[in-house]
């Protein structure tokens, strides 16, 4: 994990910046964007699903009370009896099983029950009385009245308490036959009549009811295109319902409807479906409104999706625009580094161009100030450059063309030949050579064995002259001789010990040289046995060496230069050293470093 | 200078493509389709008083018409006849009143003198119902001055239904089981044998001894009397029925309940003879449908016999009307012509229940042919002995049941019946 998040931060580290900057808008962007959708989103469907619940809700409840106004005036013609003592008398009095009922009384029930159907809704279809003591008088659609049917004693309706204290009872839709046999369904409202005087019971009278009405009130609302609303008992018996009532049987199971009224959930028919329920106060008959969840968060989608889709164009729109601006806000720097690469290829006739007052714009003036500055450097050591050469040119100009002396020297080497003369061949062919080495060489590097044998050369020259008053020792090391060294540093020491040491000494003396491995430098030691330097001249001699950079002075010029030439090529630690020697004598030791590339440490 | 005109450019782009993304959001949500409405379906509330036997038929032809016309759909509501005009006159009165409504022929007047029905010229002419296809007799009595304000549907008169199992048991039916009452043998005599011959707990003939059973029966028997069935004054002023052949009429119907011919205390004398429990039935022809509907009851049915000088029988027409209210529109007139056209065009369908259909090309159709016993009381519509036409018909009827009814309880006399009624029912009309 740690390593991973290491690798993206190296590999985050090693992007161009304007990519750096559109990932960081990006992920700015994004990252919001998705969280605020995501939690809008959730949050919005939550409150709708809890809105279109209470919604629905209240509409179950205005459709119950609706209803139940409905109900109440039903309800109020329950107690038409009371207002009626021939009802009340008929309803008390005793009788025979088809006892005829006598003109007045056919008149009074007639008339009774034509005022129930009167003063009630349309939707009435029966009206049934039955006494304590036998009497009974039941209107039937479709039929004349019967005074022969009873009360059925084990309805369940009959069961109930409330109905002991005089309240009504609402009596679940069931079928009635008529007499024809045709059936039809009504649901029932009953009330137990008693007298005020005795407490005694006198009989009930139940009004049937086509259920239509209430259908009707159902029909009128629409929780949703697959919803069921129906109105249904305690028990789940039904009493209506707007089209299906399928799932009221399960409700029974499921015991969901515990409450008086309520919003709830559950799995029915292999769906999550909401449940709304309100209870009526009047018949104590549940409005239960279903409706698939998926039915009510249908909106809820396409809202999703709008969001989604808006989201989706924002963040293509918020990376378009992160990378237009990261690579805009870039581009300068990218202009910069180019014109940098170009003045790295030396082209320095570039200038940024400086738009605005921002970093960028600071940076890209110090930029072109600093390209100014550094193509006047640039003119400036063209010019020494040139100088130079022309110095170097008048110089060779000045000089004997080199080819001319050699072949010069050559023809004397020849005449000196035919001559017999040894002497002069080999000091002509010596000269010859050492004359080559110095004019042509012009490498930068030689090996220490072609800087010997130069010194060899010169030295062959020089003990011609002085025939045996000088002597010359040479002592390197084999190993030594391919170490490479700038050119001509080790011939003008040995020619400043001759002029120094032999010349203005006793007139002959000796002169060694060593050549040896001191640890990583390379140590050459010219030494003669001369009359060496007084003290003062040699502290003079040395705090020259180590601190001027003038080539002058008649002593020393050429130790001088061959100590400035080591330090401008090597560095400070390497140079020359000068030192008397005991008894007599002139020390001086060059130390350089080992740069040779076949010799290792 | 170049780049901050690219940079415009795009900032345009951007703008532009989110104007038209928010359009092409805010699109679908334009139009809403409110499911399950069809704002062209014209609902009909359509009364109906059938109380017999009928009403079945009726709701049939209603699902009928509700199936195959769509865009119209009645909802048919039935009450019983005896609370019928008691809702309706109430209904009407409250302003909100039935777009369809059965009226009986006798009630006519009262309803088109008061302007509680509508002129029925335009729609019907609008959905091109041709009067000229109904009997003319039953389509005059729907015509007021030349205005027609009732489409009628049926004739339905007083047959006599018998039971052919008691029949023949009292030995009453002849060879082709007709039973032997036009032989010769009087009515009266006939249902004494019955009476005789049949167990006590079946009515020789059953009658309700209340409603207006008793006041059909009267009334044909007294249009059979020869110069009988004044009914009226010339004036229309005052009813005359206290007469002698009105009082011949009456003591013949009261004989029947007073000798025991029809039993004591009947209320539903449609479900005795339904049940079998009665030989002879005389009531109208709307039982015919039921009674074929029982597998046991092997019955039979005939005109109402002729008691005394000449054939007549009671008789009426269902018919229909629009009743008149504010708020009524052409279109649902239309469509309230467009049904009633269409029942009477089904008259073979509600011919089913019993009633004679009215329209005459109807009855000659094969259709109503095939049907049984029908053609044994088509004839009646002949003689039928319509109420007189008069504003107060149907409350004098009323009145007229009042008082039988307490003859037919033994409470008053044929004799004071009728001077009752009569002075009761001028007290009324001098109202």
């Amino acid at each position: 994990m740690r390593t991973r998040m290491r690798k993206v931060t190296e590999w985050f580290k090693h992007k161009e910046l304007a990519k750096k900057l559109a990932i960081i808008y990006f992920i700015l962007i994004v990252v919001p964007l998705s969280i605020m959708i995501y939690f809008t989103f959730t949050i919005f469907a939550d409150k709708l699903e809890q809105k279109v619940g209470d919604y629905q809700l209240q509409t179950l409840k205005q459709l119950t009370l609706r209803m139940d106004a409905y109900m109440e005036e039903l309800d109020r013609l329950t107690l038409m009896p009371y207002q009626y003592e021939e009802i009340m008398a008929f309803l008390n009095s005793k009788r025979e099983h088809e006892q005829p009922l006598t003109l007045e009384e056919i008149k009074d029930l007639n008339n009774f029950v034509t005022q129930v159907f009167l003063n009630g809704r349309i939707d009435i279809v029966g009206v049934s009385l039955f006494g304590e003591y036998g009497a009974s008088y039941v209107v039937l659609p479709e039929s004349q009245y019967v005074t022969t049917y009873s009360i059925d004693e084990n309805a369940t309706w009959l069961q109930q308490e409330s109905l002991g204290y005089g309240q009504s009872t609402f009596v679940a839709t069931h079928n009635i036959e008529t007499v024809n046999g045709i059936q039809y369904p009504v649901f029932s409202i009953a009330r137990e009549l008693r007298v005020f005087d005795s407490g005694k019971k006198l009989g009930y009278i139940v009004i049937d009811v086509n259920p239509k009405f209430i259908q009707q009130i159902l029909s009128e609302v629409t929780l949703g295109d697959r919803e069921e609303i129906f109105v249904s008992t305690d028990e789940q018996q039904l009493v209506a319902a707007k089209q299906t009532d399928m799932m009221r049987s399960k409700l029974l199971e499921l015991g969901l409807l515990e409450e008086f009224e309520g919003v709830t959930h559950a799995e029915l028919d292999g769906e999550r479906q909401q449940i709304a329920y309100v209870t009526s106060n009047i018949t104590n008959w549940k409005t239960v409104g279903i409706v698939p969840v998926t039915e009510l968060t249908k909106e809820t989608v396409v809202i999703r999706n709008t969001i989604l889709i808006i989201g989706a164009v924002c963040v293509v729109l918020a990376i378009l625009l992160s990378t237009f601006l990261a690579y805009r806000i870039t581009e300068p720097l990218r202009n910069l580094a180019k014109l940098m690469r170009k003045v790295e290829r030396g082209d320095l006739l570039v200038a940024f161009p400086v738009k605005q007052w921002d970093e960028v714009g600071h940076l890209g003036n110090t930029f072109n100030k600093m390209v100014s500055r550094l193509s006047e450097l640039g003119y400036l050591l063209y010019e020494t450059e040139i100088r130079e050469k022309d110095a170097q040119i008048a110089a060779l100009q000045s000089k004997i063309n080199p080819h001319f002396l050699y072949n010069t020297l050559g023809s004397i080497s020849m005449y000196a030949e035919i001559k017999g003369n040894r002497e002069v061949v080999t000091m002509t062919n010596t000269l010859s050579r050492l004359l080559r080495y110095s004019l042509n060489g012009r490498k930068e590097w030689v090996s220490l064995q072609d800087e010997l044998n130069h010194v060899k050369g010169y030295m062959t020259i020089q003990q011609m002259r002085y025939e045996d008053r000088i002597t010359f020792l040479l002592d390197a090391d084999d190993e030594l001789m391919d170490c490479e060294v700038i050119p001509l540093i080790i011939q003008p020491l040995v020619e400043n010990a001759i002029n120094y040491g032999i010349d203005r000494g006793k007139g002959y003396g000796e002169i060694k040289l060593i050549c040896r491995r001191d640890e990583h430098k390379l140590v050459v030691i010219v030494s003669d046995d001369g009359i060496g330097i007084v003290d003062e001249e040699l502290s003079k001699l040395q705090w020259k060496l180590k601190h001027s950079k003038d080539i002058g002075g008649s002593f020393g010029n050429g130790l001088l230069n061959v100590h400035r030439r080591i330090v401008l090529h090597y560095g400070e630690p390497y140079g020359l050293v000068l030192q008397n020697v005991e008894p007599s004598g002139l020390e001086v030791t060059i130390s350089l470093p080992i740069t040779a590339k076949k010799i290792s440490h | 200078m170049n780049s901050t005109k690219w940079t415009q450019r795009i900032a345009l782009f951007i703008c532009f493509s989110l104007l038209l993304f928010v359009m092409s959001c805010a699109a679908p949500n334009g139009p809403v389709n409110m499911p399950g409405e069809n704002p062209k379906v014209i609902n009909l509330e359509y009364w109906t008083p059938f109380s017999g036997g009928d009403n079945r038929f009726m709701t049939q032809l209603v699902d009928l018409f509700n199936e195959e016309n769509r865009h119209i759909q009645v909802i048919q509501v039935n009450s019983r006849l005896d609370d019928y005009y008691s809702r309706l006159r109430t209904t009407i009165l409250s302003g909100s009143a039935p777009d369809v409504a059965i009226l009986h022929q006798t009630s006519l007047p009262q309803f088109v003198q008061n302007g509680y029905i509508e002129n029925l010229e335009a729609p019907a002419s609008a959905v091109s119902l041709d009067w000229d296809t109904f009997n003319a007799n039953i389509l005059e009595s729907t015509v007021y001055d030349d205005v027609p304000y009732a489409v009628p549907l049926d004739t339905h008169t007083l047959v006599l239904y018998y039971n052919k199992d008691h029949l023949a048991q009292a030995g009453l039916l002849d060879a082709q089981g007709e039973p032997l009452l036009n032989s010769g043998q009087s009515l009266e005599a006939f249902l004494q044998v019955l009476k005789q011959k049949l167990p006590p707990e079946i009515a020789p003939l059953a009658q309700p001894g209340t409603r207006i059973d008793s006041v059909w029966l009267w009334w044909s028997l007294y249009n059979q009397i020869d110069g009988g069935g004044a009914f009226y004054n010339d004036e229309r002023t005052e009813v005359i029925i206290n007469n002698e052949k009105a009082l011949k009429a009456l003591q013949y119907v009261h004989q029947l309940y007073n000798e025991g011919i029809i039993p004591p205390n009947i209320n539903d004398a449609f479900k005795m003879f339904y049940d079998g429990q009665a030989a002879v039935l005389i009531t109208g022809v709307w039982g015919t449908g039921a009674f074929e509907e029982v597998e046991k009851l092997n019955f039979g049915v005939i005109p109402l016999p002729v008691v005394f000088d000449q054939a007549a029988v009671w008789g009426d027409s269902h018919t229909l009307v629009i009743p008149t209210k504010h708020g009524m529109t052409n279109e649902k007139r239309n469509a309230a012509l467009y049904f009633m056209k269409w029942l009477v065009e089904h008259g073979a369908k509600w011919a089913e229940a019993g009633h004679v259909p009215s329209m005459t090309s109807v009855v000659k159709s094969s259709e109503y042919e095939d049907l049984p016993y029908r053609s044994d009381y088509a004839a009646t519509a002949n003689y039928v002995a319509y109420w007189p036409r008069h504003v107060m018909q149907w409350p004098i009827v009323e009145i007229l049941i009042q008082e039988f009814e307490k003859m037919n309880y033994g409470q008053q006399t044929p004799a004071e019946t009728l001077k009752q009624t009569q002075s009761k029912i001028n007290n009324e009309l001098k109202e």
